[in-house]
């Protein structure tokens, strides 16, 4: 019975697929002129990037976020920043430091912090908007790429393979991991300064 | 103070000290120079900082000075120690002249500037011991020895780390490289390790090339050959499916088989492989017209089913022999008749040979097989067929330079699948197969060149299949195409004809190149 329930469980796990980042953790204020997005839940400092961290090298983060007027409809909007992000390993935190330089870089912080902040970062002017926000509502779609990795191991000798091939198709390489991507809305633009839930 | 600083930090620190020499407790200028060695020292105190966070024995060396005579370059060590201690800070020190002519001395403490954009904030720590791990020291040049010493008593460069790194793969080629940071014995101290890792050794025989290719022809139309690796490295099971399909054959078959290879038997020098499939055979008008025009051309199958069991042996990486035998069992067109068999001994050498540089990568793949048909095998067809055919492959960037060439003959009774065939996605592109030659003939040469610029190709085709009792008419094309990926379209023209057309592939294809 314990058997039973276990495979069910598994199943359930297997079933659910990677975990996703609720749409409901997205919401977005404004700074200034500008739209800002809080995703508490949109996290990329884990698995073989984390690892990479905590061998005290740097990893180098692309984040993009997009507006849309609907979902999977073209961008209205969209604002890309690439991060430094690397682990002190005495103080046991994390720095990050925005590679164009257009804010300050940070220290101290815990890994969901330092996704935070980086998240936080990656601003929409409002302007661009056009009528979104206020007359129309408009959607989030928060993607982030990891721009470092190892050079791709030479796969002569591997001949193609059905992954191959698809990887072929899709165009992915090693060195650039997976995209990973929310998406969010209805929003609509809330009033200055007030943090809003959609 | 400040002397373990990379150069990188210099400006930075530089500018920090400055701000450090404006916020000093009572000194709006710097007194450093006005306060002469000697001076009475009236107390010590360090600001901008928890003092409590340094050990004991600093507190208190610097609580004793008070009360000694002032010397800068005590002030200067114990500034420095405070850096030691607490690597994250900078320290300044500042001594102010008070009325009663004894001094006041301040160490003005701070944190140092968050690191920049390509900076790692590691790069605050001193590298106190750099270890290269999985070979023996004695297996590093000395002047490996010397680099990664030099990387040791600095502050972590990870610019000089990467460039140790990209050293250390360049010279011992047979390991993979990575680096990692450690903690080291003291706070603020790190060990940079360098692993490495022996290479999986590559197999010197290589496993047969997928010949994939899902295909429309203009004047032959639609087809498909699809095999996929199952498998690793070493062994590898490889099941194969054609509909329709005959881009290599006279005839179109469709049906299905299955490959078993492995490219290690206990030595890289050794490998193995058996292929059974079962095809299903339809013939062209054109071909069983031409068949029935040459009755020394042996009948027309229904259906074949082939068993081919290989040993394989390689001299060395780049040179390799196959042997063995391909057992055909051919069901006839006619139920009246015999199955026939042809079964054949099989042989051939090959010569595959990869060198990348900055000067760009060569491919080069040389082979030459013969297939002997013969009653010892209890073949009803006797035979022999060679062939040999080579490409050479030159990538440089986007620029990709194409040439291949083949020659082959047959004597005696081969079966029709032996027969050898141009005028198709891959040879003489630009003309028919069922023009030129719908019964295939036993002699062929042919050759290639190509030149692709990222996707767009342009090339030229020179070929002629004929039998050996017949006029020999040589064939050129001329064409252009896109490659993307597996995906494929050429246009070809034929050249020496009256006739002016165009011939158009498209498709999906895993291996380029030629396939016998």
């Amino acid at each position: 019975m314990t058997g039973r329930r276990a495979a069910a469980v598994l199943l359930a796990v297997l079933a659910s697929g990677p975990p996703r980042v609720s749409a409901q953790a997205v919401t977005v204020d404004t700074v200034g002129e500008a739209l800002r997005i809080h995703a508490p839940g949109f996290s990329f400092l884990k698995g073989e990037p984390l690892a990479r961290l905590k061998d005290g090298r740097s990893v180098r983060v692309e984040l993009v976020a997009t507006v849309l007027a609907a979902p999977g409809k073209s961008a209205a909007a969209a604002t890309r920043r690439i991060f430094a992000l690397s682990y002190d390993l005495w103080e046991e935190r994390f720095a990050v430091a925005p590679v164009d330089a257009r804010s300050p870089s940070v220290s101290h912080l815990m890994a969901a912090a330092a996704e935070a902040w980086c998240v936080e970062q990656v601003t929409v002017p409002l302007n661009a908007l056009g009528a979104l926000g206020r007359d129309l509502p408009f959607w989030i779609r928060l993607d982030y790429r990891l721009l470092d990795g190892d050079p791709p191991q030479d796969s002569s000798d591997s001949g193609y393979t059905l992954q191959a091939l698809i990887d072929t198709l899709s165009r992915r390489r090693k060195t650039e991991s997976s995209v990973h991507a929310v998406e969010a809305g209805p929003f609509r633009l809330p009033p200055r300064a007030s943090p809003w839930p959609r | 103070m400040g002397l373990l600083l990379a150069p990188g930090d210099a400006m930075r620190t530089l500018t920090l000290l400055f701000t450090l020499i404006a916020a000093a407790p009572q000194a709006a200028m710097d007194q450093r120079g006005v306060v002469p060695d000697g001076t009475v020292i009236s107390s010590a105190q360090v600001t901008g900082f928890d003092s409590d966070r340094l050990s004991p024995g600093l507190r208190l060396n610097i609580h004793d000075l008070a009360g000694t005579p002032l010397k800068q370059e005590r002030l200067d060590e114990l500034a420095a120690r405070i850096e030691e201690e607490r690597p994250r800070y900078v320290a300044a020190v500042r001594a102010v002249l008070d009325p009663d002519g004894q001094a006041r001395v301040f160490f003005v403490v701070a944190r140092q500037p968050d690191p920049g954009p390509d900076e790692n904030v590691n790069a605050r720590y001193v590298v106190e011991h750099a270890d290269v791990n999985g070979v023996l020291a004695a297996d590093l040049s000395d002047g490996l020895r010397g680099d990664l010493q030099a990387l040791v008593g600095k502050r972590l460069d990870s610019g000089d780390a990467e460039r140790f790194q990209e050293r250390l793969a360049r010279e011992l080629p047979g390991y993979d490289v990575s680096r990692r940071i450690q903690k080291g014995t003291e706070v603020g101290r790190i060990r940079l390790v360098f692993d490495l890792h022996k290479k999986a050794v590559p197999n010197w025989l290589r496993f047969q090339p997928l010949r994939s290719n899902l295909l429309y022809h203009s004047d032959q139309g639609w087809g498909g050959f699809w095999d996929v690796n199952l498998g690793d490295p070493t062994i590898r099971f490889t099941p194969m499916f054609a509909f329709d399909y005959s881009d290599d054959h006279v005839e179109e078959y469709s049906g299905y088989g299955l490959r078993f290879e492995t490219n290690k038997l206990g030595t890289r020098r050794f490998g193995a492989s058996f292929e059974w499939s079962w095809f299903d055979t339809d013939w062209r008008g054109a071909s069983l017209e031409g068949l029935a025009l040459n009755p020394g051309i042996p009948a027309p199958y229904d259906n074949r089913m082939t068993i081919t069991p290989l040993l394989k042996f390689a001299f060395s990486p780049d040179l390799s022999i196959t042997g063995g035998v391909s057992i055909s069992e051919l069901e006839p067109l006619e139920p009246a008749l015999d199955t026939r068999m042809a079964n054949a001994v099989v042989g051939s050498i090959a010569y595959d040979r990869q060198s990348a540089g900055d000067a760009g990568k060569h491919t080069v793949d040389a082979s030459f097989g013969v297939h002997a048909g013969t009653r010892d095998l209890q073949s009803d067809l006797t035979y022999t067929r060679y062939l040999g055919q080579g490409l050479y492959r030159y990538d440089l960037g986007r620029h990709h330079l194409i040439a291949s060439g083949l020659a082959g003959g047959l004597t005696g009774q081969a079966p029709i699948f032996e027969r050898f065939t141009l005028g198709d996605s891959v040879t003489l592109r630009g003309w028919d197969k069922y023009d030129i030659a719908p019964v295939g003939g036993d002699r062929v040469v042919y050759s290639s060149i190509e030149y692709r610029y990222t996707g767009l190709a342009l090339f030229v085709d020179v070929g002629s299949v004929w039998d050996a009792n017949t006029e020999r008419q040589v064939r050129v094309s001329a064409g252009f195409g896109f490659h993307a990926g597996p995906a494929y379209l050429a246009v070809g023209f034929p050249l020496n004809t009256d006739a002016l057309r165009a011939v158009f592939t498209m498709g999906l294809r895993i291996t380029p190149g030629l396939r016998w």
